[in-house]
């Protein structure tokens, strides 16, 4: 027998107290998982996009607002000159309700402009030209959307031809319906106003190039910013509020497991406290019976843990195929998250495990002689 | 009154001298100045009325707890002052309960192990002690059996067998045949008195029953934390 399994066996005095403490870390981590995980699956899953359509920089207007504030499409004009610019690329962004689906991506682009390069045509077509009522639907769009070419989208007021499905290269380019920015500008409003230019540097250009080139660029804009691309989706107002959100909730749910795993170690210390104190006439030394406790609570978190990145693992897939969220982001499950999760699920155990450790170890062996 | 004269050749275990313990700021007085010497292999019976003190007197002895004023030394070293008193309690003497205290989650053999996490042998080694010792103690188809599975006087036979663990030179047994039955307690007397001679161990053994302090060799009577008789089981008297 080694002291691990005086551990465990600790533990299983109570299988059922034990399980709904286990159930309670499983469900923190679980919240953490999930959460965590859409909130980095947002940045991770546009970056991807940028990546695919060959966008280097993003010239923004996103900072200060939850939402993109459009500026005017002739901004562009004070930088598409600049030395190491290869090309830039109008865009409107909008987050839309379209037919059944709850939210969509509209990604108007300047027509001829590079950000239509990416799209691999499984069906049908381009549009023929910038005022064509027509729109491509990523692959994912078109499964969310019940669409193929031939049929008509509904967007606002408008009705508009699938004229072609189109693989994009990344999980939020499948999950858009692609137009000319013309189009959406019309559609929404925005008469030449657009919510980004995206830049593409000439071949070669290192970080420290992207981000002197942002340097110069925010400088001749100061009415928005020129970030590398994803970056600029990690400084906005937006993601800052539901990171904020995503790690509060994800800290509450560990409060809650923290107080959950003390409550059970403590109980689970003042049923023991005549076994303990017989432990230590027998000799125990008290930093063994602390380190029992410890290992016990920590064991505790651990198999929490483990609970709970499966849970989680569950939670992101029913949030993956939710309507409102199904083809706008994909949540990241990286080996990173789940390493902060078991680190996490540790820490709250032996962090929970502290007090009870330190109430044992107040014993007095000579509670053996008594009863 | 003291009628014991400690052999001169054997080295002593225990001399306490003025022992003193009071509770609740003096108001209990559970020992009022106790004066003796305990040699080594001895078989000490220490009896008493409940609240004499002997009970008090044995966590003295076991380094549970500490005296309020006097001197209580083991082998020439002052108890109380040990820096370590959790190696005391793990390698020199071994405890036994009147109510076994074996832990009810772990068999026969593990209850035995306990004590030897305080050791540096293996495993493997620990084991092989533990199954030797509840093969001496008459155990050796029980070693699997929780307590919960095991008679009384198999529990405290556990409880011996726990307490020779880490081959201790003192054994110190609080009423160990208090919860059994007269045929068990024998039983259990014997086994304890062998193991006493045949390991040469010191035995200092609480009871509140003539008969198993007349198993000793020497006999100490307490009664409202003073001793009263220390000499010859054989002369000891109930109302001594």
């Amino acid at each position: 027998m080694t002291f691990l399994n005086v551990v465990t066996r600790g533990l299983w005095r109570r299988p059922i107290r034990t399980g709904l403490t286990l159930l309670g870390i499983a469900v923190g981590i679980a919240a953490v998982v999930t959460l965590i995980g859409m909130s980095r699956g947002f940045i991770t899953s546009w970056t991807a996009g940028m990546k695919s359509r060959g966008t280097d920089i993003v010239v923004h207007n996103m900072r200060g607002s939850l939402t993109p504030q459009p500026f005017p499409a002739s901004t562009r004009d004070r930088i598409a000159h600049l030395p190491g610019v290869a090309g830039t690329c109008n865009i409107l962004v909008n987050l839309m309700s379209v037919e059944t689906a709850e939210l969509m991506i509209l990604s108007g682009r300047e027509w001829g402009g590079f950000a239509w390069d990416n799209l691999k045509f499984v069906s049908g077509r381009m549009p023929n030209d910038q005022m064509e009522k027509a729109v491509v639907l990523g692959t994912t769009a078109a499964e969310v959307l019940k669409k193929k070419v031939g049929d008509t989208v509904q967007i606002e007021t408008e009705e508009l031809a699938v004229v072609g499905i189109a693989d994009g290269g990344a999980f939020v380019e499948n999950g858009s319906i692609v137009l000319s920015l013309p189009l959406l500008q019309q559609i929404t409003g925005n008469q030449d106003k657009i919510s980004a230019i995206d830049v593409r540097c000439v071949a070669g250009t290192d970080q420290a190039g992207i981000a002197k080139l942002c340097e110069e660029m925010s400088r001749l804009i100061p009415e928005a910013h020129a970030e590398p691309a994803g970056e600029h989706l990690v400084h906005t107002e937006g993601y800052r509020m539901i990171n904020a959100m995503s790690w509060g909730t994800s800290l509450l749910a560990v409060i809650v497991g923290v107080l959950g795993v003390t409550n059970t170690m403590l109980m689970s210390v003042f049923e023991r406290q005549h076994e303990i104190a017989i432990l230590l006439a027998l000799g125990w030394r008290r930093i063994r019976i602390v380190r029992m406790i410890l290992l016990e609570s920590a064991l505790l978190g651990l198999l929490g843990g483990i609970v709970g990145i499966g849970l989680g693992v569950v939670g992101i897939q029913l949030m993956k195929s939710a309507p409102a969220i199904r083809g706008l982001l994909e949540p990241d499950l990286s080996l990173n998250l789940i390493l902060i999760a078991v680190t996490i699920s540790v820490c709250v155990g032996v962090l929970s495990g502290f007090y009870p450790a330190w109430r044992s170890s107040r014993l007095t062996p000579s509670l053996a002689l008594h009863g | 009154m003291n009628n014991h004269e400690t052999p001169a050749a054997s080295p002593l275990v225990f001399e306490a001298a003025g022992l003193v313990k009071e509770f609740d700021e003096g108001a209990v007085h559970a020992l009022r100045g106790v004066d003796f010497q305990i040699a080594d292999g001895e078989f000490v019976a220490i009896v008493g009325p409940s609240g004499s003190g002997k009970t008090t007197l044995l966590q003295m002895l076991g380094a549970l707890d500490r005296p309020s004023a006097g001197t209580l030394l083991y082998r020439g070293k002052s108890l109380p002052d040990f820096k370590d008193d959790a190696a005391y309690r793990a390698h020199e003497i071994g405890f036994i309960f009147q109510s076994f205290h074996l832990l009810p989650t772990f068999t026969a053999v593990e209850n035995v192990l306990m004590p030897m996490f305080e050791n540096d042998q293996s495993g493997s080694d620990r084991t092989a002690r533990a199954r030797e010792l509840l093969k001496s103690v008459g155990l050796e188809q029980r070693v699997n059996h929780f307590p919960s599975k095991l008679s009384g006087g198999e529990r405290q036979r556990v409880a011996i067998a726990r307490s020779l663990a880490n081959s201790p030179s003192v054994l110190l047994a609080d009423e160990p045949t208090g919860n059994l039955d007269s045929e068990n307690a024998v039983h259990i007397l014997d086994l304890l008195t062998h193991l006493h001679r045949q390991r040469r161990m010191t035995l200092i053994l609480i009871t509140h029953d003539m008969m198993v302090a007349r198993r000793a060799s020497r006999a100490i009577q307490m009664k409202d934390g003073r001793i009263v008789f220390d000499g010859d089981p054989s002369k000891l008297t109930a109302n001594s």
